[in-house]
């Protein structure tokens, strides 16, 4: 161990424009796996993992997109502080080999660092698809780095990756941008102190009004040295005619240019493929909500007809004898309860965790992975976009609100791109409140599915539904504020899966859910076992019973499941499917409990990242409000259907 | 040496941009025109009724009269930009200066109208509006189009983009919609897709709306179908007559 401190540990870092595949380059290198997708926004924090080639040892960073290191989000300042900070002794740009030069303004950027770069050209064998053909050789020997083709779907390049870090080094790029601008820049970096990096990037970056940098400049320098800082800039703008930032960004684009005309050799008109026609009947306005209502019921009966068989299977196989054994053993008693009773450790936790909640997320998120795989979900971006708007959210919105479909606290954390708080809150609250994620709307399906398609029907309307008034209602209330976020949003390309990856991913996941939650399951079993035996859960029923039985229609056993859904919703999900099984709740009875249990708690992670993102006040209101609102929606539920039928 | 008319309208020009940029000075006049200035000029101006001094005579500003001439010529020199930075793609500055003098503002506004009214020059400083813009008059055929006008499936090359947020055209360019790209319209509704550069793009409609393209590009992919099209009935044709040959 000693011997290795010897060498100092290397800074790797891996940056490239948003859906390049940097995620997947981190773990095909480290073989540490991290979320991926094929979809923007999908790392919005840093990861790290060490790294060894030969004896020496490396720490690679992944990083969330970054366009340019002129910044336009949140997520985007993060990294560059980060590039900053660090100071990287290598970068790894990640680059789509197919939109090059939607990269290549970020090469630049880099480029100018002065620091060891390499460039992964990812998914290189799309382009032979479309009839494009690039010299990365060319490519190398332009940039004066290294250029390494890669397929990192499959894998393939990683080896040659790793030799080419040994091979990184600082490249040239000489963009300049006319004898004014140019000066100005000397000018202000030698205003800057000289033990500062980067300072042609700083300056530059000043000169482009970057809404950042400023701030990050000020903690370095004094009052009196910024505000000879601002003189300095404000009369290189004085004395160049016109907008120093489109000069800056024309030069950057005839280098692009020229470049890419290099590079790419050979490029023929293709067809419309097949991809971007499916891709454009996805978002068509005729077209795209049949497809939606398609993917969504294909879920649903996958998860109704396999899902629910193979959990009854596990049921009857695994836990039956398992059960049956117990029994045998100790046949009733402090100790049979503690195990196997109602509230039992091994039947309430360990079984419902493993035989009932397992199987159904498995082919659920076999499913959802699929979906995200594909490039499907970003595409709904477009087609719910009016409807967002008239809840007062902007195109920026959009996105967070459509990745809440997969995991909630993940959707909560990307509201850091909206600059108007007012957005902000509303699209947490939506998130929290109106947008079942992955496990819910897996398990709804589950246990819905057990009573026929029109019972999920009337759910998942009434999920629409709530939605869509919730989001007009907090529109209404909230005050309008001035300054909207524009959209502009990148579409991934259709393709076809990696059953690979999704496999991966899948095992990743429920791994993921077990590790977290396994333990949350025996506890909660626990909690409700003591709860019982010393009396105080059948007070709490007591004292509940008219909400629960009067106003929800509810067996009082329910109140079980809400405690559990308190801990996780994962494990109440799991109780209600058991009641299901003993056939003490009925048609009505499943679509409320769904709705309530799926609209008022969001998970322990969820609201700690509502609490990170608005304040402790604030997501304590917003909680307040969920739980109030989930409880009158159910309530309204049942009356309105038993009147109805 | 100069022509003296032009010297005086490049004097108006100066005054018109320190206008912009809030400077009253004499001092900053003697900046801008650097090796050009002479006091006597703006003399001459003054006795023109087109400037007046203020302040004890440290300071300048263009009288009504002054700043209707210097306007046409501001005018006519970021519209001259525009044509020909869109035209040409560069090297825009010297053709600029020399049509700034034209005096025909019939010409000025035809070229406008053409443009499709741009509000902006290349340098992203505005250019005041001219009668025709007021009217938002149109021809039968604008040369330079808003991107929401073009019809679904078609391509066709970037004019220029209407915006003067710097922030906004910064993204759009790092996506590479910018001047001189092929961009292509897939669908306008729920929201505007485009194609540009292998990417597609969902953008917002007063986004689609700064985005300026020419409307008659050689590039019109509609006509590419039809080509197809009658490919197609071609080959069916002959596959019929192969069918009718050998069954003959």
């Amino acid at each position: 161990m000693m011997t290795n401190q010897e060498t100092p540990v290397k800074k790797i870092m891996i940056i490239g424009v948003p859906n390049t595949g940097k995620s997947l380059i981190f773990s095909n290198l480290t073989g540490k796996f991290t979320e991926v997708a094929n979809s923007p926004l999908t790392t919005i924090q840093i990861k790290t993992a060490p790294l060894v080639i030969g004896d020496q040892r490396y720490v690679v960073f992944d990083t969330p997109g970054l366009r340019s290191l002129y910044i336009h989000s949140e997520e985007e300042i993060l990294v560059r502080r980060t590039i900053f900070a660090e100071k990287p002794d290598i970068i790894i740009q990640c680059v789509d080999a197919n939109r090059l030069k939607q990269s290549l303004g970020l090469t630049s950027d880099l480029l100018t660092l002065g620091l060891p770069l390499l460039i992964c050209l990812n998914a290189i064998d799309e382009t032979a698809r479309k009839g494009m053909w690039i010299d990365s050789a060319a490519l190398s020997r332009l940039l004066g780095v290294p250029v390494i083709e890669s397929i990192a779907l499959q894998a393939k390049g990683t080896t040659e990756l790793k030799t080419a870090i040994l091979r990184a080094r600082a490249g040239k790029c000489a963009i300049g941008y006319g004898d004014i601008i140019e000066n100005g820049l000397i000018q202000l970096v030698s205003k800057l102190p000289a033990d500062i990096v980067f300072r042609r990037t700083i300056a530059v970056l000043m000169l482009m009004n970057d809404s950042h940098i400023e701030r990050d400049v000020a903690e370095i320098l004094d009052d009196g040295e910024m505000a000879e800082l601002h003189q300095k800039i404000i009369s290189i703008k004085q004395h160049f005619r016109g907008n120093i930032h489109l000069t800056i960004e024309n030069q950057m684009s005839r280098w692009i240019n020229r470049i890419y005309d290099n590079v790419v050799k050979q490029q023929r008109l293709v067809p419309t493929q097949v991809a971007q026609k499916i891709a454009g009947l996805c978002r068509h306005p005729l077209w795209g909500l049949p497809i939606l209502f398609c993917v969504v019921y294909i879920l649903y009966f996958l998860v109704a007809n396999v899902a629910n068989v193979i959990s009854e299977w596990m049921n009857n196989y695994l836990w039956k004898p398992v059960q049956d054994g117990i029994n045998d053993i100790l046949p009733s008693g402090f100790w049979h309860d503690l195990l196997i009773g109602d509230y039992g450790v091994l039947s309430l936790g360990i079984a419902n965790a493993l035989m009932t909640v397992l199987p159904i997320l498995g082919v659920f998120f076999l499913l959802f992975n699929t979906l995200e795989e594909i490039g499907y979900i970003p595409n709904l971006s477009v087609l719910t976009k009016r409807m967002l708007a008239k809840f007062g959210l902007s195109g920026g919105a959009i996105m967070p609100l459509v990745l809440g479909f997969g995991c909630k606290t993940m959707a909560t954390l990307t509201t850091k791109i909206l600059r108007s708080d007012r957005e902000r809150c509303i699209a947490i609250f939506l998130i929290a409140f109106a947008i079942p994620c992955a496990p819910q709307i897996g398990l709804s399906m589950s246990i819905l599915g057990r009573m026929g398609v029109s019972a999920f029907a009337i759910a998942f309307s009434v999920r629409v539904f709530i939605g869509m008034t919730s989001g007009l209602m907090l529109n209404l209330i909230l005050k309008q504020e001035e300054e909207k976020f524009v959209f502009i949003q990148e579409l991934p390309e259709m393709k076809w899966p990696s059953l690979r990856l999704v496999l991966k991913k899948t095992y990743y996941r429920l791994y993921w859910f077990l590790r977290e939650s396994l333990m949350v399951f025996i506890y909660a079993a626990l909690a409700l076992f003591f709860l019982q035996k010393l009396g105080i859960l059948e007070a709490m029923k007591h004292v509940l019973r008219p909400v629960v039985e009067g106003f929800l229609g509810l067996p009082l056993t329910m109140v079980d499941v809400i405690i559990l859904c308190f801990a996780r919703s994962e494990a109440g999900a799991g109780l209600i499917i058991n009641l299901v099984q003993k056939g003490q709740l009925d048609y009505i009875q499943c679509i409320v409990a769904v709705i309530i249990t799926t609209t008022f708690a969001p998970c322990f992670a969820n609201i700690v990242a509502m609490i990170k993102e608005v304040g402790g006040k604030r997501a304590s209101a917003m909680l307040f409000t969920i739980t109030l609102s989930a409880f009158s929606i159910a309530g309204a539920l049942n009356w309105t259907i038993r009147k109805l039928m | 040496m100069m022509n003296k008319g032009h010297t005086k309208e490049e004097y108006l020009e100066r005054l018109w941009e320190m206008k912009e940029k809030e400077q009253v000075s004499v001092r900053d006049l003697e900046e801008a025109m650097a090796s050009d200035f002479d006091r006597k000029f703006i003399e001459e101006l003054s006795m023109d009724g087109l400037v007046v001094f203020t302040d004890g005579e440290s300071n300048i500003g263009l009288t009504v009269d002054g700043e209707s001439q210097a306007r046409q010529i501001i005018r006519a020199h970021r519209i001259g930009e525009r044509l020909l930075f869109d035209v040409f793609g560069e090297e825009f500055e010297k053709g600029a200066c020399e049509f700034e003098h034209t005096k025909t503002i019939e010409l000025v506004d035809g070229i406008c109208t053409l443009l499709g009214h741009p509000r902006n020059c290349p340098h992203g400083m505005p250019i005041p509006e001219g009668d025709c813009c007021l009217r938002l008059a149109k021809t039968t055929n604008n040369a330079v189009v808003s991107l929401v006008e073009m019809e679904i499936g078609q391509s066709t090359r970037v004019a220029y983009i209407e915006s003067r947020d710097d922030h906004r055209m910064h993204k759009l360019n790092g996506l590479q919609i910018r001047p001189g790209v092929l961009i292509r319209l897939h669908q306008r509704y729920p929201c505007y897709v485009v194609e540009c550069e292998g990417g597609n793009i969902a953008l917002d409609d007063n986004i689609a709306a700064s985005i300026r393209v020419w409307s008659n590009s050689p590039h019109d992919q509609p006509q590419q179908k039809h080509l197809k099209n009658n490919q197609k009935v071609r080959s069916r044709w002959q596959k019929l007559l192969r069918i009718g040959h050998r069954s003959g």
